[in-house]
């Protein structure tokens, strides 16, 4: 922890992020991490809707193909989260919002990959229905994605 | 100051509005271009309706984030961020207006599982998407640019 904690305070990347006022500097990195979230929890959340039964029409099955999509949000949200932890590593790992934030988050990934697994590629190609368990699935990632995105507006506050 | 809370809490109602418009949007747009082909258009299109659901919750939840800081959205001077952002937003609604108006959306509807969407329905999914992208910059660089001209 030390040594993180040494390298971001001294190296010159992470000194520029925090002292400079250019709109290139944190904004943009703000920017990629909005752009992934949404995409990542926007796809996710229309895809647990899907599950718990709006457009009961569309085949589940293909909703797989979207999975390569929502990881390059992912990782996008991910890594320009990793750099913003890094500008300033002690007061958002102090902040009291920060571990529920990463929980959710981490359980709404687990929640992802699972479903992926059980419910979109066990499908049928044209299977419509959607078992009991896979829509706890659903109810379980919307509820994480809608508490992750809570904690992260307001660990600003906190 | 009025409560601490007032302030996160429409911006949480905000960002989570804008999730579920991105969500479909995206998707929608995503598999005009060709993403996960085994799901017909018609079917998925009926998923809009939760998009203006959304837009109206963002745009309910931004006013009311104007009204409680009206100077650092309209100024004066104004925000240059807010501008671009209404500019984009205008955008997205005259192009959502050609998909309808030009008969797009009724041949997207045909677009049954397997098949590909036309070359200038991808043309207009890929607009809506850039321009959305631009919302979300402009919007990010609300709060860093208020003030700024």
């Amino acid at each position: 922890m030390t040594f993180v904690q040494q390298w971001t305070e001294t190296s010159a990347f992470f000194i520029w992020l925090r002292e400079s006022p250019s709109v290139w500097a944190y904004p943009t990195v703000m920017f990629l991490h909005t752009v992934g979230l949404a995409f990542t929890a926007g796809a996710s959340v229309v895809i647990d809707l899907r599950l718990l039964g709006v457009a009961r029409q569309l085949p589940v099955a293909p909703f797989a193909r979207f999975f390569r999509s929502i990881w390059i949000g992912f990782w996008l949200t991910a890594i320009s989260g990793l750099v913003m932890l890094g500008s300033d590593l002690d007061a958002k790992v102090t902040n009291r919002l920060f571990a529920p934030k990463m929980i959710l988050v981490a359980c709404a990934v687990v929640l992802m990959i699972v479903m992926r697994r059980r419910v979109f590629a066990a499908a049928a190609p044209d299977q419509t229905s959607v078992s009991a368990s896979a829509r706890v699935l659903a109810a379980a990632s919307l509820a994480c994605w809608i508490g992750a995105i809570t904690a992260g507006r307001f660990m600003a506050y906190f | 100051m009025r409560f601490w809370w007032i302030v996160p809490f429409w911006k949480t109602l905000h960002y989570l509005s804008i999730t579920l418009l991105v969500g479909v949007v995206g998707l929608v747009d995503l598999r005009i271009f060709g993403v996960a082909k085994g799901l017909p258009l018609r079917p998925l299109q009926r998923l809009m309706p939760w998009a203006a659901l959304a837009f109206v919750m963002s745009f309910v939840t931004g006013a009311m984030l104007i009204r409680i800081n009206p100077a650092g959205t309209l100024g004066p001077p104004v925000n240059v961020a807010f501008a671009a952002k209404t500019v984009f937003l205008v955008l997205i609604g005259l192009n959502d207006l050609l998909y309808f108006a030009s008969g797009l959306k009724r041949q997207v509807d045909g677009v049954a599982a397997g098949e590909s969407a036309s070359v200038s329905a991808k043309i207009v999914a890929g607009v809506s998407l850039m321009l959305w992208v631009g919302v979300l910059y402009w919007s990010r660089m609300l709060t860093f640019l208020a003030g700024a001209i």
